[in-house]
């Protein structure tokens, strides 16, 4: 169905979460009301590495409304150990206790739990639970950690490489020793953290008479996070379920069960009374998780204009300390699709992951983030080298429509998407010749402009197949219900989890086309386990091809069985000469539709009150499920232009444009879709530029404890955002749906960092780690300078 | 043994009397003593504005801010500024331009801007990003917000003309 025929997808109605939540009436975790409830407060490790000698808590107990304190020693009593244990080819199994009761591994790490009546009173009580230390050296490095004799983060390994993956697809060595020109470049990224403005938190309220968990908690994946609830828990599946209220941001942060959160569930259950915890921002940048500190390395074998014969990329990635996901999990998917919208038959990579005394990983919005910038970056490399204009080598590697599908060296199939249309699209809008030009002039009086540009092919939504290919243990399925209820109205739901993006606006578009009513008829139900089916969440940007794919197909079953009913009721044979239009059934008569006596409200009451006048074969009511396992990958794909200038006496990168050309297919809600598109843009560039987890290198002290520390992107630092929409229907997808959010952030950092280097490079400079600090920038130009200085005249 | 005596606040109009330690902040008493849970607690030590209310008037930090400190001072909260059905203009151009994902920081925001607006009719984009500048979104990347503050600004002052 072509875009144009859509009556409800695509139209820019504002959503319908906004008006409890701009007036202060949405409910997050904090503000569900649960009588007698109990705090959590935890004791945390002050020391980056050490043995746990001794945990004296009586001095706690004895304090004013503290009832409990418990250890790892209590909870390995009530709980199952974690084991990440994925049959993946260089992959070691990892287990973690569910507080650690023998040694810590980061600053930050849980060793105990206080819980009191009050949130004030646990935190007193917390300060007085001593903990005998044996202090052991900590290993902060990804380099050093690989070394001989590195100190052990996890003692039951042989060393901290978790993960290690090696692949040569075609001959690249081969291709390399035929190359013109062989270029090098590497590209850092630094440790970040998620940082919803909500942190992490939940309610664990034990019903002891019915022997069932009721868990609140903002979580992105309802339904996988209580199978793993209720494993670790050791209940029964049936005995648990999770309910995620308004979610404040997840980002990727809200998706694993953590310690704490089994530590509450757990406590409660011992209590018999509900227990809540709700971290401060402080343990949330020092505990929760972080993401992106990785290191990449790339070797590309060109002919002299320019064109890719042979690419080589290494990865290393510091992992934190605990699996919480596979070590594969993060680095791999960037090795797989590395070379994006680019013709490259012969690759090789090495992808090695790493433990340190630092938090664990989880996913961050663009998990592949490293992806772009690494391909962008090396051909904006070999275009320095030769001497040649990067849009010329971006424009000579480029995949040209005719070239689809393309099977990149990895076996990975790239189809629907169009490079080349959001890349020239962006050079036309930025008039490409004329920045030159302007550079030029700019550069004669000291001014240092630069033009980036990065083009992205995001893996928005992953199939079963894809997870099979990769070796990584899972489904990419979803699943829906939609209900009609003997009103009219109708109920509907899918296994996301929502945390602000606007699924009940988005997703009600979605079925209100498949079915043929009114969005406003529609009202989602997300986040309750007991209520939506078992599907597996929200991650990367599955939300719309998997979420919306789902719900749509489900609302179009529902439609079919509408217009049966409708057709025995008019006395038609079938249903094919009828279409339902605003919850009226419509008939064709020749070209034109004409209204029927029957609107959805007289289906419904025949489908729930008056069964016998169903047609043979219907069964009563209006409820339909489906589940749905979308293409092994579905793509969507954008270029990002930036324009900076540097101040070549202060460092300081100010960015004068941003503009973006994306495509990501049928777009449920456009208004949605632009949000998405400026958060994840803002959320790359106050990366690249600002955000730094810092650890001491010597000790593993966190150093980035508080906002004044962990410095995010305000509204005067981010800028104006042109978007440029250019969507084209996928072809495999219900409703040609392709996915996005998180391609801003894989363009952002590459297109800043492009252009930040384009600025700088004739000064003899290669930027090729973030972030991009004004100490950072001065330091490369006063070495260069130094280096110009000191060379023979 | 308790620390806890008797405090009483004036909230949106109303005094509210409850027992809680001095030590108790604003923002932990205007959501466990006065039940107002709009009022949102992003950092607790005055950064990301989350919890911005007015005290007098003025936008203030109510997590930088002890309850027992505001006997005697006029509190404003998210709640006594506009309901679902009766949005404040501000609000509803916060709807209109899609200036919220997913709503935490919200609040803190309108509360700001309601002040700010009363006293600034007609801001500037740099002075609307300047005053912005002290909450922290991390999901719309502000420039929703603040072409919402700029449309409301206007929408104020076409209906201040009107009015008057």
């Amino acid at each position: 169905m072509a875009a144009e025929e859509f009556r409800h997808i695509g139209k820019p109605h504002p959503r319908t979460e906004d008006a409890r939540l701009v007036t202060g009436r949405g409910k997050y975790i904090d503000d569900i009301v649960l009588p007698n409830a109990l705090h959590a407060c935890f004791v945390r490790s002050p020391h980056a590495h050490a043995r746990i000698s001794g945990i004296d808590a009586a001095q706690a107990l004895s304090m004013p409304g503290v009832v409990a304190v418990y250890t790892g020693e209590d909870l390995a009593k009530w709980t199952a150990r974690h084991r990440m244990a994925p049959a993946i080819d260089g992959l070691k199994p990892m287990e973690m206790d569910t507080l650690p009761i023998h040694k810590v591994r980061f600053q930050g790490d849980p060793v105990a739990c206080v819980i009191a009546t009050n949130r004030y009173l646990a935190e007193d009580a917390a300060e007085a639970v001593e903990v005998d230390w044996e202090v052991l050296p900590a290993v902060t490095s990804m380099t050093r950690a690989m070394l001989p004799g590195a100190p052990l983060v996890d003692d039951a390994l042989r060393d901290n490489l978790v993960s290690h993956q090696h692949a040569v697809h075609g001959e690249p060595a081969a291709a390399m020793a035929a190359a013109h020109r062989v270029v090098v470049s590497t590209f850092s990224q630094h440790r970040q953290t998620h940082l919803p403005i909500e942190t992490r938190g939940c309610i664990a309220d034990w019903d002891a008479g019915r022997g069932h968990l009721n868990f609140h908690v903002g979580t992105q994946v309802p339904h996988p996070y209580r199978t793993t609830l209720a494993a670790r828990l050791r209940l029964p599946e049936s005995k648990v379920t999770v309910m995620s209220p308004d979610v404040g941001g997840g980002f990727g942060q809200k998706i694993a069960l953590y310690r704490e959160e089994l530590t509450v569930a757990a406590a409660s259950i011992q209590l018999g009374q509900p227990v809540r915890w709700r971290e401060d921002r402080m343990e949330n940048l020092m505990a929760s998780s972080q993401a992106r500190e990785d290191f990449c390395r790339t070797r590309v074998g060109v002919d002299a204009a320019g064109q890719v014969l042979a690419l080589e990329l290494e990865i290393t990635e510091d992992f934190g300390a605990y699996s919480f996901y596979p070590g594969n999990y993060l680095a791999r998917v960037v090795a797989m699709i590395i070379t994006g919208p680019y013709r490259v038959a012969h690759y090789s990579y090495d992808v090695k992951v790493v433990l340190t005394n630092k938090v664990g990983n989880a996913p961050m919005r663009a998990p592949m983030s490293v992806t772009s910038w690494v391909m962008d970056g090396t051909l904006d490399a070999v275009a320095r080298e030769l001497g040649l204009d990067p849009m010329a080598v971006r424009r000579i590697n480029m995949l040209r429509p005719e070239e689809l599908p393309y099977t990149m060296a990895t076996g990975e199939v790239l189809d629907d998407v169009t490079p080349i249309a959001t890349m020239e699209a962006v050079l036309a809008a930025v008039d490409y010749p004329a920045l030159r030009q302007r550079q030029q002039h700019a550069r004669a009086q000291g001014r240092w402009l630069g033009i980036g540009l990065c083009n992205v092919v995001e893996s928005t939504t992953y199939g079963s197949k894809f997870y099979k290919s990769a070796g990584i243990a899972g489904s990419g399925h979803e699943a829906a219900w939609v209900r009609i209820e003997p009103s009219g109205w109708v109920n509907a739901a899918v296994g996301l989890g929502a945390s602000g993006q606007g699924y009940e606006t988005s997703l009600a578009n979605a079925v209100a086309e498949g079915l043929g009513v009114a969005p406003a008829k529609v009202r989602l139900h997300l986040g309750h386990t007991d209520i939506a089916p078992y599907g597996m969440g929200s991650r990367g940007a599955r939300g719309g091809t998997a979420g919306g794919g789902t719900l749509y197909l489900c609302a179009q079953q529902a439609r079919d069985v509408v217009l049966k009913i409708a057709a025995h009721t008019l006395g038609l044979a079938d249903g094919v000469k009828l279409r339902m239009v605003e919850s009226r059934v419509q008939q064709r008569g020749g070209e034109a539709w004409a209204d029927t006596r029957l609107a959805l409200e007289d289906i419904a009451h025949i489908a729930y009150l008056d069964p016998t006048a169903l047609p043979p074969g219907v069964n009563p009511g209006l409820e339909f499920h489906l589940t749905y396992d979308p293409p092994p990958m579905t793509y969507s794909n954008a270029c990002h232009a930036c324009v900076v200038e540097v101040d070549g006496a202060t460092g300081a990168v100010r960015i004068e444009r941003y503009l973006a050309a994306e495509d990501c297919g049928t777009v449920l809600s456009p208004v949605v879709v632009e949000g998405q598109q400026h958060g994840a843009i803002a959320m790359g560039l106050s990366g690249a530029l600002f955000e730094q987890v810092d650890y001491d290198e010597a000790s593993g002290q966190n150093l980035s404890g508080t906002l004044a520390d962990y410095l995010v992107a305000t509204s005067l630092e981010i800028p104006h955002i042109e978007l440029i929409a250019m969507h084209t229907p996928n072809s495999r997808t219900p409703a040609g749906i392709k996915g996005m959010a998180e391609g801003g952030v894989m363009g952002s950092i590459g297109a800043l960092t492009n252009a930040v280097n384009d600025a700088l490079a004739h000064l003899g400079v290669t930027v090729n780690q973030q972030p991009l600090t004004p100490m950072y920038l001065r330091k490369l130009m006063r070495d260069a300078q130094t280096h110009t200085q000191e060379a023979p005249q | 043994m308790s620390f806890e005596k008797a405090i009483t606040l004036t909230v949106n109009g109303s005094n509210l009397t409850f027992e809680a330690e001095p030590r108790k902040l604003l923002s932990d008493a205007l959501r466990d003593d006065c039940h107002l849970t709009g009022t949102h607690v992003g950092c607790e030590h005055g950064v990301c504005g989350a919890c911005t209310v007015l005290v007098d008037g003025r936008a203030t930090r109510a997590c930088l801010t002890y309850a027992v400190q505001m006997e005697g001072h006029e509190i404003t909260t998210i709640e006594a500024v506009g309901k679902p059905g009766s949005l404040s203009v501000l609000q509803q151009a916060l709807h209109e331009c899609h200036g919220l994902q997913c709503g935490f920081c919200t609040p803190g925001i309108v509360m700001t801007f309601e002040a700010y607006l009363k006293e600034n009719p007609d801001p500037s984009e740099s002075q609307i990003r300047e005053v912005l500048s002290g909450n922290l979104c991390r999901c719309t990347g502000y420039q929703n917000i603040v072409k919402a503050i700029a449309l409301a600004a206007s929408r104020m002052r076409e209906a201040e003309h009107h009015g008057g």
